[in-house]
Order: C-alpha cells, then sequence, then structure tokens
C-alpha cells in the first residue's frame, strides 16, 4: 500500500535508460523522476537525446538498458494501458489534413474508445478553449502553424490523459503564438494533469516549469528548481554601471578583487560579482578615490541561459557524471 | 471487442480519406472494365475467358497499391505515428487498415460484376464463391501491401518492391495463361500464388467449374496464405513499431 501512495506521487520514473543508434550514444544511463501535477522541463541544445527519451516513454521505441515507470507501469510490458493513460504531441503538428479540425478530434477519441456523445462535448469543448471553434469546420491542412499546434495539443487532450507529452511544443512558432501556448500550457496543469515538456528554449523552461532536468548529449548535466539551478551554476551576480566619465575595466579590476570579467559595454561597464556586498564597497572606494561618480547601477540575476551556457561549455570537459 | 471498434474507426476514415475518393473509385471501375472492354470488342465469346482473371488481377494490383500507399503516406506524414501512439494492439492496427483496402477492392469489383453482368451477359454460377473469392483475395492483398509498406520508406520503392512480385505472377497464375494449359514445371510456382487461388474462387463463382480436383482446393489454399501473410504482416509492423 505504502509502495502505492508513494507511486501515486510520481508520474514517471526513469532509472538508468540508455539507448544507442549503432556506435551512437543517444542517452547513457539517465535518471529522473517526473512528480504529479507539475510542468516538467526536458531542456537540451539539439541532438541532446529528448525525443529519443520521448519515444522510449510512449512506446514508439526500445530501449537498450535501464527501467522505465509511467504511472507504476512499463510501458514495454503494458503497451495498450499506458498509452490509454497519456497523451503524446509530437514534434511535427501530424493531425490528418485532410480531415477538418472536429473531425480530427472526434477521431482520436474513437482510437481512445470514447462514446460518440463524450467525443462531441469533449470535441467542443476543448475547439472552444483552445480559440478554434470557428475553425472547426476547416480541414487540419489549412490552419496556420500555431493553430495546428494547438488543435494537435487538443487531440492529445480528446481522453483527458494522466500526463502530457509536449515535444518542443514552441519550436517554430511566432512569438504571440508560443506566448499564447505557454498560457495554454498552465491552464492544463491547472486542470490536474502533469506535462513532461521538452524544449531547448531557456525562457521557455523558466517561465512554465517547476522542475527541470538539462540533457546535454545523452547524460543528465543539472536537475532541480530552475532557482537553485541558477543559484548553483550562475552563483555570480551581473551589474552594469555607468560612471561620470570614462573608466577602463583594468582599472576598476586592478582595485577590485571582488569584480570579474569586466567588459565595456555601450560606454557602462559590465561585470561579474562574486560577492555583492564587497563589489560594491570596493566600487564606491574607487570613485570616490578618482573622483568619479557613478551615474547609475544595474543588477542582473542570473539567467538559466548563463547557468546553460556555462552548462555546455562544462560539458566537454567534465565526465558527465549525473549529479544527484 | 473494445479493439475491434476502434480497427472499424481506422476503416471508416481511411474510406472517407482515400477509398471513398472518386478518382480511386473510378480507377477501380475503369481500369478493368476497359480491359475486358477491348477484349469483348474483339472477341464477343473470348472476353469469357479472361474476365474472371482480369478481375483478381484488378484486386491484386489495386489492393496491394492501395495499403502500400496508404501507409507509406501515412508514416511519410508522421501521422501513422498517431496510431502507434494510441492504446492500440498492433493486430488492431493492421486489421483497421486491412479492412478498409479489402473493402475497396471488394466493391469496385462487385459493382464491376454487376455491370458487366448486365451491360455483356456476364454469368454468374455461384455468387457466393465469387463473393469468398473477392473477400479472401483482397484480404490477402491488403496484407501483402501493407507488409511491402513498412518495409520501405516511399511509395515508389513499395511499388517497386511488389511489381517483382506482381508482374511475374500475372503470367504464373492463370490470368492469361489457363492454369490448365501451363507447362507442367511451372504448376508448382503457380501453386504457392495466392493470384491463382483468388483467381480461381472467381472463375469458379462465374463459371461453376475448376481446373483443380475439387473447388475446394483453392479455398484451402488461399485460407492457408492468408494466415500466412496474417503472421508475416504481424511480424513486420512488430519490427517496424521497435525500430
Ligand atoms: N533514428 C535514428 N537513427 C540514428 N540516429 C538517431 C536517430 N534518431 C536520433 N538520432 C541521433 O540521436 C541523437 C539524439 O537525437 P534526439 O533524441 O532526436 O535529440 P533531440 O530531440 O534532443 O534534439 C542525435 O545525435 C540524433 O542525430
Ligand atoms: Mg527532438
Amino acid at each position: 500500500m505504502r509502495q502505492n501512495e508513494s507511486e501515486t506521487q510520481v508520474a514517471v520514473r526513469v532509472a538508468g535508460l540508455s539507448k544507442a543508434y549503432g556506435d551512437l550514444r543517444a542517452l547513457d544511463g539517465v535518471s529522473f523522476e517526473v512528480p504529479m501535477r507539475r510542468v516538467f522541463a526536458y531542456l537540451g541544445p539539439n541532438g541532446a537525446g529528448k525525443t529519443t527519451t520521448i519515444n522510449i516513454l510512449c512506446g514508439l521505441l526500445e530501449r537498450d538498458g535501464g527501467e522505465v515507470s509511467i504511472l507504476g507501469r512499463d510501458v514495454a510490458a503494458d503497451p495498450v494501458l499506458v498509452k490509454s493513460r497519456i497523451g503524446v504531441v509530437t514534434e511535427n503538428s501530424n493531425l490528418y489534413p485532410e480531415l477538418h479540425c472536429r473531425r480530427n478530434l472526434e477521431y482520436t477519441g474513437e482510437l481512445y474508445g470514447l462514446s460518440a456523445d463524450r467525443r462531441r462535448s469533449r470535441a467542443e469543448s476543448l475547439l472552444n478553449d483552445f480559440g478554434l471553434m470557428d475553425k472547426a469546420g476547416a480541414p487540419f491542412g489549412t490552419l496556420s502553424r500555431g493553430m495546428k499546434r494547438r488543435l494537435t495539443i487538443a487531440a492529445a487532450l480528446m481522453h483527458e490523459p494522466e500526463i502530457l507529452f509536449l515535444d518542443e511544443p514552441t519550436t517554430g512558432l511566432d512569438v504571440p503564438s508560443a506566448r499564447s501556448l505557454r498560457d495554454l500550457i498552465r491552464r492544463i496543469v491547472g486542470g490536474g494533469a502533469t506535462v513532461f515538456l521538452t524544449t531547448h528554449n531557456l525562457f521557455e523552461a523558466e517561465e512554465l516549469a517547476d522542475e527541470i532536468v538539462v540533457l546535454i548529449g545523452g547524460r543528465i548535466v543539472e536537475r532541480g528548481k530552475v532557482s537553485d539551478i541558477k543559484r548553483r551554476i550562475g552563483g555570480a551576480r551581473c551589474l552594469t554601471v555607468s560612471f561620470s566619465q570614462s573608466v577602463s575595466g583594468g582599472d576598476v579590476l586592478g582595485v577590485c578583487p571582488a569584480i570579474r570579467n569586466a567588459e565595456l559595454q555601450d560606454g557602462a561597464l559590465k561585470f561579474e560579482a562574486s560577492d555583492l556586498h564587497d563589489a560594491i564597497a570596493q566600487l564606491v572606494a574607487f570613485c570616490n578615490k578618482e573622483n568619479i561618480r557613478m551615474n547609475d547601477i544595474g543588477i542582473r540575476e542570473p539567467s538559466l541561459e548563463d547557468a546553460f551556457v556555462s552548462l555546455l561549455a562544462g560539458a566537454g570537459k567534465s565526465d558527465g557524471k549525473d549529479r544527484p | 471487442m473494445i479493439q475491434l471498434a476502434r480497427a472499424l474507426a481506422i476503416s471508416r476514415k481511411d474510406v472517407e480519406s482515400y477509398y471513398g475518393k472518386p478518382p480511386l473509385v473510378t480507377w477501380g471501375l475503369l481500369f478493368p472494365a476497359v480491359l475486358i472492354l477491348a477484349v469483348y470488342i474483339k472477341d464477343r465469346a473470348g472476353y469469357l475467358d479472361v474476365a474472371p482473371g482480369i478481375i483478381a488481377m484488378t484486386l491484386l494490383f489495386g489492393n496491394t497499391s492501395m495499403a502500400a500507399i496508404v501507409i507509406t503516406f501515412e508514416k511519410r506524414s508522421g501521422t501513422f505515428e498517431r496510431l502507434l501512439l494510441s492504446p492500440l494492439g498492433m493486430g488492431t492496427i493492421i486489421l483497421g487498415k486491412a479492412l478498409s483496402a479489402a473493402a475497396y477492392g471488394i466493391a469496385t469489383s462487385i459493382v464491376l460484376a454487376v455491370g458487366l453482368k448486365a451491360c455483356m451477359g456476364l454469368p454468374m454460377a455461384r455468387p457466393d464463391v465469387f463473393i469468398a473469392g473477392l473477400l479472401i483475395g483482397s484480404c490477402v492483398f491488403s496484407l501483402l501491401g501493407l507488409i511491402a509498406s513498412v518495409m520501405v520508406k516511399e511509395v515508389f520503392e513499395a511499388m517497386t518492391l511488389m511489381n517483382f512480385f506482381r508482374f511475374p505472377l500475372l503470367f504464373l497464375s492463370g490470368v492469361f495463361v489457363p492454369f490448365a494449359q501451363m507447362p507442367g514445371w511451372l504448376k508448382p510456382v503457380a501453386w504457392l500464388s495466392p493470384l491463382t487461388h483468388a483467381g480461381e474462387m472467381i472463375r469458379f463463382g462465374i463459371f461453376g467449374e475448376t481446373a483443380f480436383a475439387s473447388p475446394w482446393v483453392p479455398v484451402a489454399a488461399s485460407l492457408i496464405m492468408f494466415a500466412a501473410v496474417c503472421v508475416l504482416s504481424g511480424l513486420s509492423f512488430q519490427r517496424y513499431a521497435r525500430r
């Protein structure tokens, strides 16, 4: 019983997952857990192994090794049952171009065994929720890219899956479409589903995800909450200071040991502070001594992008060992 | 039962998307009708010799091609993946895809036979055997098309692969050369051809006589081949899905 209780808190559990395409090790000992009713972002550059992972989790691809449990079941052992409880949106919007939108949704409902009444009402409410009601009778092939994406996600929600897998949902969309899609994803999670999202877009992961796993070259190099990852990796804060007269980065660096990586940008000095208090104290001392005034000062939190860039730079050197 | 309903949903959608479209319907009817008409114009009675063979041949080419085109097309557009991601057994997907292709072949052949009967007085001694021949032939041919489609990437590759077998079959299966007139060394090869047996059932349905010892011979042979292609298609789809 206790086992079952803990299972209900974990949507996906992956341990030591590996997959090779010939000589290429696409996944190499990947382990993670996805908590229920959260957005989980699987973040990585192109070719990291994100789609490979999703394909294995959804039963499209056989794994070479490792354990996979979706809602407490192995998709390789129980494919039909697991598939009936998950929804998958692949990288391409792949509904039937010749069928109109409502028929696409209803047909998907048929494949998942929904009754005729249920199909009709689900299609109706999803078309409504996704702002596609006026396109209900239009062939899927005639929709814009953003609308196609929305309808493909709607189709994956027809049977009210407990977990929704989204493979790079906003890739290739323009800014407003991507934004409205992110709002939609928030609403889906608000409705009680778990969302497993792959993305190479840091902003998106930062915006949406509760938990992030960073995958590079088939190995997990970082994991945790967004704020934790930023603190751990991009520890230094970034400051921008503009002075009343020009200074050179070299001058400042010489007398302010708490300041690193100074560079001049648009007349302002940009640098990283390993310790905010010390850096500012040293900077004020420098200004007083040189009789310079600070006109403006800006402090920027490290972004996930900073963290990501430093991870990517490190991935080449490190042994890629999984950090718990 | 649940899976059967889902297979029927797949078939219905395919009829809607492909098989019910006017160009396919007219192709399935016009092609054999024109061939038979061409022979009929030359020789009013002689067309009867080739009519069963042409019906069987149309079934072979129509069903293998359509089944293969539909799957190859859906694999390319990514829609086939939707079926693999849905809660469907592999048998359900195969059944759904084969049923729609088979229904297309059977429906066009029946319309053709009715037309030939009305216009040229085609006899129909045993309509039950005729329809049984269409049924089992189109199922076997559709499954063969499905098998070819998961072995290749492009439509033309599927066609090339199948033509490698289909064209020789035309000469080996009693379509143009009646089984009885075949040289003895060719007969064993003809025996292994599904086209021979489907064609023979259609011929028996039309004339009420067969070149075999009994009309049950082609029925039994067809059923054995049907079982074989069922197993083969299951294996090839299983392999494709786990690529
Ligand atoms: N079917 C395949 N055959 C061979 N190599 C593949 C195949 N699919 C993916 N790969 C390779 O595996 C690696 C991971 O791919 P993928 O999972 O698609 O990455 P991502 O989705 O993170 O961009 C890439 O190097 C890719 O080229
Ligand atoms: Mg990918």
